[in-house]
């Protein structure tokens, strides 16, 4: 048997990659053929014209866009309404495409409930990059809208702590992942060094960073105090970077 | 006169020194420079401060373990406080915002001190020619020896540790000129001066090759003729 299957092998390589049986070339799905995504039509009744576009692509991955005035809304709805409950924020990025276009925030969504992915994206001009906070409803988005921040230059409104996150606080030539930064930065070489040597990082770390915000009774910003959860924060190391 | 086995330690015996040595309780003396006897005991105990950012990191942790044993060398004790260490190995990426923590790290140790710089990110940025590498270590702390490799194997850390104690057993520790310059690090500023600091970190017409545009460059910064765009 073993000797069998060893000769068929011989066999394929001498028959090289065209012995080989020819797949017939795949067939992208249609977004009709796949069952349909049941939050798609759930959004549609709910809030009608603030779902300006639904897409699919690789197949079953659903991408729904809505205007920014109207992203909150959504995303609240998408997180509570029974059936759906979006409970689990896994990725809060961004994306520029460069030659002026919109950034394009997105949001992943993934239900531990009804075990459903959902990819919200909120189209941004760049003259108005400013979008309200999800921080009340997912706090994964904490961290993630700062890094958008960050990188992107987009103003989460009524996120309590929106500071750079990945560069120095004191970086000034910009936000890195813009299609229209160059790459080696803006400033000098030697004004880079400068600015990065006169830094005082101490200044710049909150006390809930340094995970001392249990022992002075910090504690988090609404709604969460009522919750009575500051107490897990300090539980987890106080690393939620919320002073 | 005769060297030891423990790099050229030169060493007189006491004329008339009975046979038996030191320990024989009978009376018997070495005499030798003091700047040799000095550099003899701090070549063979460096404490390194091991700055592990990246990959070489885990080369500089094999350096460390069984097979290469950095204990050989007198480096019994990986130093991870700048306070009791003498020699700073710089491995891996370092960015701007690390600059000043690496920058108080080798402020914190005290003199005498040495600083190796392992691999091409630590010794000129390597591979990361972008807005938020710093383009070698030397703009921020004096390097004494540079470890080429990506990242150097662990004969190549030893090499550049041997090296950085052929550079003690020639130096003059009774000299206090020696150590002036170390002293005088640039309070908030690079160790070398702005035209060098770009000179040194400009693109070199790789594949990233970019022109700054000369319009956005703020503060006074200093750009190269060849960096603005026409």
């Amino acid at each position: 048997m073993a000797n069998d299957s060893f000769k068929k092998g011989l066999e394929g390589l001498d028959a090289g990659a065209a012995g080989s049986p020819q797949e017939e070339p795949g067939v992208p799905p249609q977004a009709g053929e796949l069952p349909a995504h049941p939050s798609i039509e759930a959004l549609r009744e709910e809030f009608g014209d603030a779902v300006l576009r639904h897409e699919v692509v690789a197949g079953d991955e659903h991408i729904v866009y809505v205007p920014p005035q109207r992203a909150r809304d959504v995303l609240a709805w998408l997180k509570d309404a029974p059936g759906h409950q979006y409970d689990f924020l896994q990725d809060l990025t961004a994306i520029d495409w460069g030659n002026g276009r919109s950034i394009q925030v997105v949001y992943q969504l993934w239900s531990t409930r009804s075990k459903l992915n959902l990819r919200v994206k909120v189209e941004l001009p760049l003259d108005s990059l400013e979008i309200d906070t999800v921080y009340y409803l997912w706090r994964a988005a904490d961290w993630l809208e700062r890094e958008v921040f960050d990188m992107f230059g987009v103003v989460f409104t009524g996120h309590p702590d929106l500071r750079r996150i990945l560069m120095p606080y004191n970086y000034a030539e910009g936000h890195p992942l813009r299609k229209d930064f160059p790459l080696r930065g803006r400033f000098s070489r030697a004004e880079q060094t400068r600015r990065s040597l006169s830094m005082q990082t101490e200044d710049h770390y909150s006390p809930r960073e340094l995970e001392i915000a249990h022992v002075l009774g910090q504690t988090l910003p609404t709604p969460f105090d009522e919750a009575g959860s500051a107490d897990q924060q300090g539980q987890f190391g106080g690393m939620g970077g919320a002073g | 006169m005769g060297l030891n086995d423990q790099g050229g330690l030169p060493v007189h015996a006491g004329a008339g020194a009975p046979q038996g040595g030191i320990f024989s309780g009978a009376p018997s003396f070495l005499t030798t420079r003091v700047d040799a006897v000095v550099n003899w005991a701090r070549e063979n105990s460096l404490w390194p401060m091991p700055f592990g950012t990246a990959c070489c990191a885990i080369e500089m942790m094999a350096t460390a373990a069984t097979r290469y044993d950095l204990a050989r060398f007198g480096m019994e004790r990986m130093s991870f406080s700048p306070r009791q260490a003498d020699l700073l190995i710089c491995a891996g990426r370092v960015t701007y915002k690390m600059a000043p923590v690496i920058r108080r790290i080798w402020e914190q140790m005290p003199e005498p001190k040495w600083a190796i710089s392992m691999g091409a990110c630590a010794s000129s940025g390597g591979v990361f020619d972008v807005y938020s590498m710093v383009q070698g270590i030397d703009t921020i702390i004096p390097v004494d020896v540079y470890v080429p490799g990506c990242p150097p194997r662990p004969e190549g850390l030893m090499y550049g540790i041997l090296l950085v104690q052929e550079k003690i057993r020639n130096s003059q520790p009774t000299s206090r000129r020696e150590w002036k310059a170390a002293d005088a690090l640039p309070e908030g500023g690079s160790v070398l001066p702005d035209e060098v600091v770009d000179h040194l970190t400009a693109p070199f017409g790789n594949s990233t090759r970019q022109n700054r545009p000369s319009g956005l460059v703020s503060t006074g910064a200093v750009v190269r003729a060849s960096d603005r765009r026409p």
